[in-house]
């Protein structure tokens, strides 16, 4: 009955491998700070429970809700917040047998593509601890990436959990939007973000998929895959976005092309495309996500959610002190963005038309799947860049989402996938499809299993050891 | 460039956000970058477009409108920073 690799069975079947388990886990992970908390209660899972995860370890990206567990996003204002309720997407997988053991570092509030933004830890790639291991689902990226957990939560608003996966060498999986319930998610661009998933194990990620998707009566957005009429059918055409050269690093563009390669080996019609509206994909993300940022952040005030100074003249002053010592800076800039892009006199001129573009784009990505069943594309422009690294500041960190977000405007589903690796760090690709057409990634992902088999970084926790 | 400043520091007001000398400094620059790109959408036609606000075109799904029960109470009280019996306790402002 369990579902679960055959590896973590013998693992968790027996207290001595569980307890070893751990304990490696908190070793190897003192030099990699994929954890922000990490309190694995691993002695009532079972594999004879006759449950599809009977026991299986996974991590949750900390702005995802589960009980009694800290729920800070990476932020000073939320430090001390515990969690008095889980989150669906956690919920269903716990039900189905699996337990979480911690809670994964994070760009504050989602925010970044470094992890760098974090108030509260540092996490670095598990292939080279100069470099960041991407974000913002930097930390689930980074505990998948060096073993410590089979699978782990993220949530991608923009990319943050198909870049991080990249920078890691694992695969991250950005749904359709609604398939996965939002409830217990901390709202940061309500209509872009979504729950995914990230591992090193397709099987596993298709069969999490399956367990946390759905209608939940708590998300009104949630949607069923089954007011789809899209079928997996006859995945036979693909089409490569057409990128200008100077756009990727060699590494990237050389992972993208052996990419090309490989599909037409293994049968595929592949064929290119260029999208018109490519340029206005990142000025429209950052309209849009910034300004429902600053909505979903006027709730921490000091009053309503998170931390409060200890005095104030009066309340107006009371929620200035609270945002300025509890926020960062790139929440800040954000949040300044997104209140000016809603301004009266600017929203049309703003946001707005951000959001006419967004229709733009969407019937551009829409002709393009019309005669395509999928579209691939490069993740990031770059392998992970070193830690701090001036030549990747925080500006052409976001203008570098240009591939990642469109996915979160459109609200298809994407799944980034490793191709190689160069220069010791991972490198690989992403595709997307219509709406629902999850179960075309996962059958792109495993005709190129064997291609592209995955590789493992320095430090890597070998499960098969403690068996 | 003041005038650029006094700009975002207003709009950080509207924001609530209060900011030291130097982060408003480098805020305001930061802010005024993305702001000169959020200005490359101008060239796009949109006269003819809907704006799109949700992905999937989908109506909301609204639960019905009745009485119900919230039964954890205890556990958001005890979720605060700090509480007395039933109640939050927030700062003195008055």
């Amino acid at each position: 009955m369990p579902q679960i690799p055959t590896i973590w069975s013998g693992v968790l079947s027996n207290p001595e491998r569980k307890e070893s388990y751990a304990r490696q886990v908190r070793e190897i992970d003192k030099n990699i700070g994929s954890f922000l908390s990490y309190n694995p209660d691993l002695t009532g899972s079972d594999t004879s429970e006759k449950k599809i995860f009977g026991g299986l370890p996974i991590a949750v990206k900390d702005n995802i809700a589960v009980t009694g567990l800290p729920l800070t996003c990476g932020s000073r204002i939320l430090e001390n917040l515990v969690a008095p309720y889980t989150a669906t997407a956690v919920q269903r997988l716990e039900d189905a047998g699996a337990v979480v053991v911690g809670k994964t570092n994070l760009d504050e509030f989602g925010m970044g593509s470094s992890n760098e933004n974090s108030a509260l830890g540092t996490t670095v790639n598990p292939w080279d601890k100069e470099r960041v291991p991407g974000g913002s689902s930097g930390g689930s990226a980074a505990a998948v990436a060096a073993g410590l957990v089979p699978l782990a939560l993220g949530s991608d608003t923009g990319g943050s959990v198909r870049q991080p996966a990249n920078f890691c060498g694992v695969y991250g999986l950005k749904p359709t939007y609604g398939s996965v319930s939002r409830f217990g998610l901390t709202a940061y661009a309500s209509s872009l973000e979504v729950i995914g998933t990230l591992t090193r194990d397709i099987d596993l990620m298709e069969t999490a998929f399956g367990i946390m998707s759905g209608i939940d009566e708590n998300d009104q957005s949630s949607v069923s895959s089954d007011d789809s009429d899209l079928s997996i059918g006859d995945v036979s055409n693909v089409v490569m976005l057409s990128v200008a050269k100077d756009m990727l690093d060699n590494p990237v563009a050389r992972a993208y092309m052996e990419t090309g390669e490989a599909l037409k080996a293994a049968g595929y019609n592949v064929t290119e495309v260029s999208l018109p509206s490519l340029d206005l994909v990142v000025p429209a993300y950052y309209t849009i996500a910034t300004a429902e940022a600053s909505a979903n952040l006027a709730r921490f005030n000091g009053i309503r959610y998170g931390y409060a100074p200890d005095f104030a003249e009066n309340p107006a002053e009371l929620m200035r002190k609270a945002r300025h010592e509890g926020f960062g800076r790139e929440v800040k800039l954000r949040i300044l963005l997104g209140t000016y892009v809603l301004r009266s006199g600017f929203q049309d001129q703003y946001y707005g038309r951000a959001q006419k573009i967004r229709t733009l784009i969407r019937k551009e990505l829409a002709s393009v799947f019309s005669s395509a069943d999928l579209l691939f594309m490069p993740v990031f422009p770059t392998q992970a860049f070193l830690k701090g690294d001036s030549e990747m500041d925080d500006f052409k960190q976001r203008i570098a989402d240009v591939f990642t977000c469109l996915a979160n405007l459109s609200g298809l589903p994407a799944l980034s996938l490793p191709v190689s690796v160069e220069n010791g760090l991972p490198t690989g690709v992403q595709f997307m499809a219509p709406s629902f057409g999850e179960q075309r990634l996962f059958k792109v992902a495993r005709d190129l299993k064997d291609v592209f088999p995955l590789q493992i970084p320095p430090n890597y926790l070998d499960i098969g050891s403690l068996v | 460039m003041a005038q650029v400043q006094d700009e975002w520091s207003l709009t950080a007001e509207l924001a609530r956000l209060e900011l030291d000398k130097d982060e408003a400094l480098i805020l305001a620059r930061e802010a005024e970058r993305m702001r000169e790109l959020f200005l490359t959408m101008s060239r796009a036609d949109v006269d003819k477009l809907e704006p799109t606000t949700n992905a999937l075109e989908l109506n909301n799904r609204i639960r019905s409108d009745y009485v119900d029960s919230f039964n954890n109470v205890e556990s958001l009280i005890e979720a605060s920073p700090e509480q007395e019996d039933d109640f939050f306790l927030i700062p003195n402002v008055l």
